[in-house]
């Protein structure tokens, strides 16, 4: 089968992968093109395909909405929590692949933690964070409404979960006898772990990391009850877009385009682990 | 990569740390877990409890916040509320077309992508630009491309002689329109993730169906399909919980019109809980939810968990 | 590998912080008034004295226009403002829930007429009468009465002061009306002369009239893309109730009766002859809200509005800059009825600094600044402003062009008191009735169905009949 690759079957193979990429990508195309154009030309029929680019969308989008400001939240929100949610994960993980603590039941409730609707869970947040925030040890550490804190704490929370469930797969995909040996020869279970199983589970980690941070770079409901102004994220902060002179599709766009820029990056850097990563614990037996 | 240059330990070591080591497994296991579950357990614990406790009292945060106990009654509102089983049934709809087509198609992709030999690396890249842009920001955009007016979609429809349908406004093309652009940002995860389950399978039980030359068909259904069960599984089911709590297309799309048609269950859990502010009806829904999910879940997820068990006893 | 990840994370965090130090809170823009002489009132004012005041509003043109007046007041006072600009479809929940967390987060806020009743009867917002006669300079008496009414005051108290009005009237294109072979047509066709409606009727028609395929001619000219009689706001908005309410109260109804229960008869036919105009519509109306119809008409597809708001005059008059030969009218509404209301700035109960907030709220509502806000597109409850020759001169039409028919409006609608507006339900009310109705208007349910569904939730939300509190 490998050697009968007929010419027009590979044809119409990458012919259907064209217009597959040609679909998923035209919406992004669109938007990144009207970032470039002048407010008069947007909401016009019909659509106009020529104009004259301008950077005043982007302009206005940095400079007349703070919209660095969103994007600094994001990222700081974003990288942060997963970065403590791989770390809380990966030690929760591995106790569960290795040692099976609470049998199943341990882990089937972390996982339902996940189902509960987020908007009857929102209230008790808000109030939460508005206590934490009035004490000093919030005050400190930058926790409470309208502080970043509040925020990293709540994607970590809503993270751990499924991470600590991938990673579980992973973890229990790599093979006993490097770690026995490893024991055999003094390590203890924290060198064992940190030393061996970790660079071995690397590719898994990094699709949680992936898959954590598209989730809290794209969280809508809790930035919006929990932050005001100060720590808004990008996806609260393009409504600011939402004028009583009608919605400025100008710099939405713009602004959406900035903000695809962050996670290309990651995810271009990371993807090449994506496949060995989604293919540990996914195929075997 | 572990280091081929480990020391070995003092003999005398050895013995005590037998004994030593079978009480501080349990210890050393329980250790790992606790940060984890310290977070989880404050974090989803108090509200679950809130939500339990307000679901059993009158709560109308703009009329006098949460008050006495009523018992059962709010569980009686909910459930003879005509709305909230719209929202039901708009939500089971939309997840089972939208998963399935995701899937389907996704599935058929990641075979296509499998087979090419060029270019794998940027296609992979560019399949991933939907979810790298918040769907609450493309939502938008989307919102603006479905216009019948001012919308590109309806432009090159026109174009090319087909009927133009009114996106969102039109009550049997709503939902659609709202599965369709869920379709655009999930098939490409669901590919990604298949088309690596695929790269990983083994070379040589293919090459052995090619020596004894079995039909392609037979050696999909005999050999590439059961191997790659528990990656379909997998994305299956992370597909499905998601779809099961589809709010922010919804919001950003369609506000849940035009009438009632893409009202989901959270949308309608928003609108009680942060519109008018009824959280006891907010709380009672979403226990009814996640009482339906879990136990949905304990159904579907059972093999999965016996699968995880068994190995992590295997020892 | 993996040090190169952990390198790129540190980087990118680093860079956010990065970001985030240089970029200021939403006033930066604001330039500090040093250059302001009048500083003396309040002496040396250094900026860690100033007290901090968080206002709540709506994001977009009034939020940019506001910077300014907030710098004069700064200048004035002793206060640092944070303009917090929240999207018009968020803002009631924002603000509620920093009510009932009581945070005292929004020092000043932004209420809808519809929404005063609720904020006053939980005791969210403070009275302001004590204040309004302490400071006799506020000229209560200047604003509106009709306005000052259902806007600020409830069960005998006032509870702010009015920011601005959205006030319906009618916007429609008199180049069209003006247009010989229109005329001719249409008096033809339905024998009485083409001008702007006075009468639902007479709207009816020249919608119809005017709703035209490509290709169709209008003014003598063939036209390159469909074109229809009549805007709408028929989509899962608030905004829907606020076109219909023109109809409802001409016939003589209201949403509520006196005896709190929903006017099921004359809101089904009010629904009835809405649902009607849409094929004279665009398809889109069943999606869009005020943003769609102004999008709508500055792109040439439609000849008119319904009652529609008339704040939005700077946007619809644009029209005569991107349709060529277009000419934009407005007016009262048809049969001068149509919705009216504006934004009360409240001073919430939890504001750690009321009487800096309260001193905010005059100056923003008070003659110079609503003044200055007129001749920026603003569109002011102060009589004064709204008859001041100047301010109303030719040289300023794309500005205050319809203030004389805003005030005109005031005067027919005088003895207009929705009782949605007087029941401490007032809130949840109206944010049932966009979804309830919108579903007729989509087709999903017919007119009385709707309607009775309306009845039934309304009798759920006030637990019985409404308390209506005049």
């Amino acid at each position: 089968m490998l050697e009968r690759r007929k010419a027009p079957v590979e044809m119409l193979r990458y012919g259907i992968i064209l217009i597959v990429l040609l679909w998923t990508v035209f919406p992004i195309a669109w938007l990144i093109l009207t970032s470039f154009k002048p407010a008069n030309d947007i909401m016009v029929t019909p659509p106009r395909f020529l104009f004259k680019p301008t950077l005043d969308n982007y302009i206005h989008a940095i400079a007349r909405s703070n919209f660095a400001l969103f994007i600094g939240n994001t990222l700081y929100v974003s990288l942060l929590s997963t970065f403590i949610v791989i770390i809380l994960a990966s030690l929760a993980a591995y106790s569960f692949a290795r040692y099976n603590v609470g049998g199943g039941n341990l882990l089937f409730f972390i996982l339902t933690t996940k189902m509960m609707p987020a908007i009857a869970v929102v209230l008790p947040f808000f109030l939460i964070f508005r206590d934490i925030g009035a004490t000093p040890i919030g005050e400190a550490l930058g926790i409470g409404l309208d502080k970043r804190g509040a925020l990293v704490i709540s994607y970590t929370i809503f993270n751990l979960p499924f991470a600590i469930w991938l990673m579980v797969s992973f973890f229990q995909d790599i093979s006993r006898e490097l770690e026995e040996s490893a024991r055999l020869n003094g390590y203890n279970r924290l060198q064992v772990l940190w030393k061996v199983v970790l660079p071995l589970a690397a590719p898994g980690i990094a699709v949680t990391a992936i898959f954590c941070l598209i989730f809290a770079w794209n969280e809508f409901l809790f930035a919006y009850i929990l932050t005001r102004d100060a720590a808004r994220t990008i996806t609260v902060g393009v409504e600011s877009f939402f004028t009583l002179r009608g919605i400025l599709w100008g710099p939405v766009a713009a602004a959406a385009t900035i903000s695809v820029v962050p996670m290309l990056i990651f995810v271009l850097v990371l993807q090449r682990y994506m496949v060995r990563g989604l293919t540990f614990g996914a195929v075997r037996g | 990569m572990p280091s081929t240059s480990m020391s070995a330990p003092q003999d005398s070591r050895a013995e005590p740390k037998k004994q030593r080591r079978a009480m501080s497994d349990t210890w050393f296991s329980v250790l790992l877990i606790l940060p984890a579950m310290i977070i989880i357990a404050f974090f989803a614990l108090y509200p679950l409890f809130y939500a339990i406790n307000v679901s059993f009292r009158l709560a109308d945060l703009t009329h006098g916040g949460i008050q006495g106990f009523v018992g059962l009654e709010n569980y009686r509102t909910v459930l003879f509320d005509k709305f909230f089983w719209q929202s039901v049934g708009t939500t089971l709809f939309f997840t089972v077309f939208a998963v399935a087509i995701e899937v389907i198609l996704g599935i058929f992709v990641a075979f296509l992508i499998n087979g090419a030999t060029v270019a794998k690396g940027l296609i992979r890249s560019l399949l991933i630009l939907p979810l790298a842009t918040a769907p609450a920001v493309t939502g938008l955009f989307w919102r603006y491309l479905y216009d019948t007016q001012f919308g590109l979609y309806n432009y090159f429809l026109k174009l090319a002689g087909l009927p133009q349908p009114n996106w969102l406004g039109d009550i049997d093309v709503a939902l659609w329109a709202v599965i369709i652009f869920d379709v655009w940002l999930w098939m490409p995860f669901v590919a990604l993730i298949v088309l690596a389950g695929l790269q990983a399978l083994p070379k040589e039980p293919f090459e052995a169906a090619e020596l004894d030359g079995a039909p392609y068909f037979r050696v999909l259904r005999k050999l590439t399909f059961p191997m790659l069960k528990p990656v379909l599984f997998l994305v299956i089911v992370l597909r499905t919980i998601d779809a099961l709590r589809l709010y922010d297309a919804v919001a950003v799309l369609t506000r849940g019109g035009p009438g009632s048609t893409t009202e989901t269950m959270t949308y309608y859990l928003y609108r009680q809980g942060l519109v008018f502010f009824r959280m006891d009806y907010a709380s009672t829904m979403a226990l009814l939810f996640l009482y339906a999910v879990v136990v949905a879940a304990l159904f579907a997820l059972r093999p999965l968990l016996n699968m995880f068990s068994a190995r992590a006893g295997a020892r | 590998m993996k040090r190169n990840f952990k390198l790129l994370v540190f980087i990118l965090l680093l860079a956010s912080m990065l970001l985030t130090s240089c970029a200021q809170p939403t006033q930066a823009p604001v330039e500090e008034p040093a250059a302001e002489e009048p500083a003396a009132a309040t002496g040396e004012c250094k900026d860690e004295d100033r007290v901090p005041i968080a206002w709540s509003t709506i994001e977009g043109f009034y939020t940019i226009a506001m910077t300014e007046l907030v710098a004069d007041f700064e200048a004035t006072h002793c206060v640092k403002v944070q303009v917090v600009g929240i999207d018009n479809s968020q803002l009631y929940d924002k603000q509620v829930i920093e009510m009932v967390g009581k945070t005292g987060a929004y020092d000043v806020v932004n209420l809808e007429t519809a929404e005063k009743a609720e904020f006053a009867e939980n005791g969210f917002i403070l009275p302001f009468d004590d204040y309004i006669k302490a400071h006799p300079e506020v000229d209560y008496a200047d604003v509106a009465p009709i306005l000052a009414d259902m806007t600020t005051q409830y069960k005998g108290k006032i509870w702010g002061l009015p920011y601005y009005t959205y006030t319906a009237g009618y916007f429609g294109r008199c180049d069209l009306f003006e247009d010989p072979t229109e005329q001719a047509a249409f008096k033809e066709k339905y024998g009485y002369d083409l001008a702007i409606p006075t009468t639902w009727q007479q709207h009816r028609d020249i919608s119809e009239f005017f709703t035209r395929k490509t290709g169709d001619m209008l003014k003598g000219e063939p036209l390159t893309k469909d074109f229809y009689g009549t805007g709408l706001q028929a989509g899962r908005f608030q905004e829907i109730q606020d076109e219909l309410s023109a109809f409802l109260w001409s016939y003589g109804g209201d949403w509520l009766k006196d005896d709190g229960t929903v006017d099921v008869e004359n809101i089904t036919k009010a629904l009835k002859w809405y649902i009607d105009l849409l094929p004279f519509a665009p398809p889109n109306a069943l999606t869009v809200n005020y943003n769609g119809v102004m999008d709508s008409m500055q792109d040439g597809q439609i000849a008119q509005t319904v009652g529609f708001f008339l704040d939005q005059w700077p946007n619809a008059v644009n029209t005569e800059k991107t349709v060529p030969g277009a000419k934009m009218c407005n007016a009262e509404a048809p049969e001068n009825k149509a919705y009216i209301g504006g934004f009360l700035m409240a001073v919430s109960a939890a504001s750690k600094h009321p009487n800096e907030a309260m001193d905010f709220v005059a100056y923003i509502s008070g003659k110079e600044a609503q003044s200055k806000f007129s001749l920026m597109g603003g569109t002011t409850t102060r009589m004064s402003i709204l008859t001041d020759p100047e301010i109303t001169s030719e040289a300023n039409r794309t500005k205050t062009g319809h203030f004389a028919t805003l005030v005109k409006v005031f005067e027919s609608m005088k003895d207009t008191r929705s009782n949605l507006f007087y029941t401490p339900f007032g809130a949840k009310i109206y944010n049932t009735l966009g979804p309830t109705l919108q579903a007729a208007a989509a087709g999903e349910k017919t007119a009385e169905q709707a309607v009775l569904d309306l009845a039934v939730e309304v009798e759920k939300i006030c637990d019985g009949p409404c308390p209506i509190n005049k």
